[in-house]
């Protein structure tokens, strides 16, 4: 006679998810006349894309206005708790209605 | 860069984000992680560090009606939170292969074989720590979970630790939900891995290998720990490589077992720990967690004096650490440890030499040329990186930048104090290893136990 396979009973191997809610910032439906703010975490040809983009929505918009990344500062390698204090500043200061973040690889 | 988009439309202002495909299912991990699963993002295809100028031109082009819709279009309704089990809820019922099983299929385990989480052999771990079950020592990214004294007491169970370790595996956890151990960075796509070192009585207590094949797979304390800490980062952190997401490690490699130091070695040879060296008294028990990026080979030493061996150590570990120093100096911090075998340890130090002597002598003797490093950073990806600049920016001292010459030299460690050295390995051979750490990600944090 054999002894039967022992059976376990198990928890729950994650944790309770620390994620916040919240919802998007709403948007203008128009972009002429916005200014958008360039965040740029200083990788993967930033330098290359950002200028083209620029000059692509310029050409649809005339009236847009580019707060470009130098102003903004790197948002690479920053301490986030350092970021996320002064990022909203940062973005009231230079009247940013909207930004472009790049670039994720 | 998800996160600064987060953050922005907190504050009310839009945001669209540029992710290339192969980052995109990182891309929604991060973005449910910060609260915000609808993060406007235009998809650049491909990979455009390999891209010339007319294909960036071409995708830049395509990824407009995205940054268009992800600014001005987007909308998005609250969500209801999702139920997730309680801790002490029986989630699976099954034998020892039924369980493993499916573990596998919902992402939970390493790819070896768990111990099962039952109440009563996690209780037993909880049994070694006063604190509660239910409290939160951090919140650990990109999946954003709370570290709860519970999950680690579980994922312990699983790593095949035993319960007296469970002020060892707190203490991990303590280090990582730093904010300078920058957890949310360790699914980065250097594949960097973290190491434990495990200093003070407690690593005697523990049985800690700290001898020969200090760093193998084989003895019980060392190999737990380490595979403990890779488990909670997995379930916790959220890094998971595919079939999941969230560790991009390109390559990237497997869990380092704990490092723990022969502490009688270097008290003999009167030179402090590396738990003194952290700020502790012998007297403490310390876990150190530090990133580990790469590993140089094996460096033999041989001869009778400190120098004999310091001019091998420079060439053999300052060449592992040169070519990522690049990225050391574009954030002037990083951390590479070095492992002296206990012989070389007491050959130094018998020469006069002490820890920071040798410091010394590799900041003063391991250069690369400035072109070196400003090539070995375009090609990880930082296009606009030059040394002149960061010394301009007061980010790299003025060493960096004493002309415009690119064959000039530049110290490949950044800071000598932040070289870690531990005597560690077999008494009985004239070897040492360096480690070198992924600079500000995963940098080194120590707590008391």
């Amino acid at each position: 006679m054999t002894n039967p396979e022992p059976v376990y009973d198990v928890v729950w191997p994650l944790a309770p998810s620390a994620a916040p809610s919240g919802v998007l910032a709403a948007r203008s439906p128009e972009l002429d006349g916005k200014t958008v703010g360039e965040l740029w975490d200083y990788l993967f040809k930033g330098e290359e894309i950002f200028p083209l983009i620029r000059r692509a929505l310029a050409a649809r918009y005339p009236s847009i206005r580019f707060v470009e990344y130098e102003r903004l500062g790197s948002t690479h390698g920053r301490d986030e708790a350092e970021l996320a204090r002064t990022l909203p500043e940062a973005l009231r200061k230079h009247g940013c209605d909207a930004v472009i973040s790049a670039v994720g690889a | 860069m998800l996160r600064a988009a987060a953050i922005a439309e907190r504050a009310g202002v839009p945001s669209v984000s540029i992710v290339t495909t192969p980052f995109m299912q990182q891309a929604a991990v991060v973005s449910k992680g910060v609260g915000l699963p609808s993060l406007p993002i235009a998809e650049y295809p491909g990979v455009p560090m390999t891209d010339g100028p007319e294909a960036v031109a071409r995708k830049v082009e395509a990824l407009l009606p995205q940054i268009i819709a992800g600014l001005a279009g987007a909308r998005d309704v609250a969500r209801a939170a999702v139920a997730e089990p309680p801790p002490r809820e029986i989630v699976y019922r099954g034998s020892l292969e039924e369980i493993q099983e499916h573990f596998h299929e919902h992402l939970w385990s390493d790819g070896l074989p768990v111990i099962p989480p039952t109440l009563a052999h996690v209780e037993r771990f909880l049994a070694h720590t006063r604190r509660a079950p239910d409290d939160v020592i951090g919140r650990l990214l990109p999946e954003n979970r709370a570290a709860t004294i519970w999950s680690i007491a579980v994922n312990g169970v699983m790593a095949g630790c035993r319960p007296e370790y469970m002020p060892v595996l707190v203490a991990i956890v303590e280090a990582i939900a730093e904010p300078i151990f920058r957890v949310e960075d360790a699914g980065s796509t250097p594949g960097w891995e973290p190491l434990v070192i495990v200093s003070g009585p407690i690593a005697r207590r523990l049985d800690l290998n700290h001898g020969q094949g200090v760093m193998r797979v084989g003895r019980q304390a060392n190999t737990t720990l380490g595979r403990f800490l890779r488990l909670y980062l997995r379930n916790v952190a959220g890094l998971r490589i595919p079939p999941g997401a969230g560790d991009k490690g390109s390559i990237a490699g497997s869990f380092n077992v704990a490092l723990a130091e022969d502490e009688a070695a270097a008290a003999a040879l009167g030179w402090p720990t590396f738990g003194a060296d952290q700020g502790f008294t012998r007297e403490d028990s310390v876990v150190t967690v530090q990133s580990v990026v790469s590993i140089s080979p094996p460096i033999y030493s041989a001869g009778t004096r400190a120098l004999e061996h310091a001019r091998i150590l420079a060439e053999v570990f300052g060449g592992a650490c040169g070519y990522w120093s690049s990225i050391g100096m574009k954030y002037a911090r990083w951390e590479p440890l070095l492992v002296l075998g206990p012989s070389i340890a007491r050959v130094i130090a018998e020469d006069g030499w002490s820890k920071d002597d040798l410091r010394r002598y590799l900041h003063e003797h391991v250069t690369i040329t400035a072109r070196q490093a400003e090539t070995y950073a375009l090609q990880v990806g930082a296009t606009s990186y030059t040394l002149e600049a960061h010394v301009k920016a007061g980010v790299l001292p003025a060493a960096y930048a004493l002309s415009t010459d690119p064959e000039r030299t530049v110290p490949v460690f950044v800071q000598p104090e932040k070289i870690g050295i531990l005597v560690a390995g077999d008494p009985g051979r004239n070897q040492s290893k360096g480690y070198v750490n992924n600079h500000i990600q995963g940098g080194r944090v120590s707590k008391r136990i």
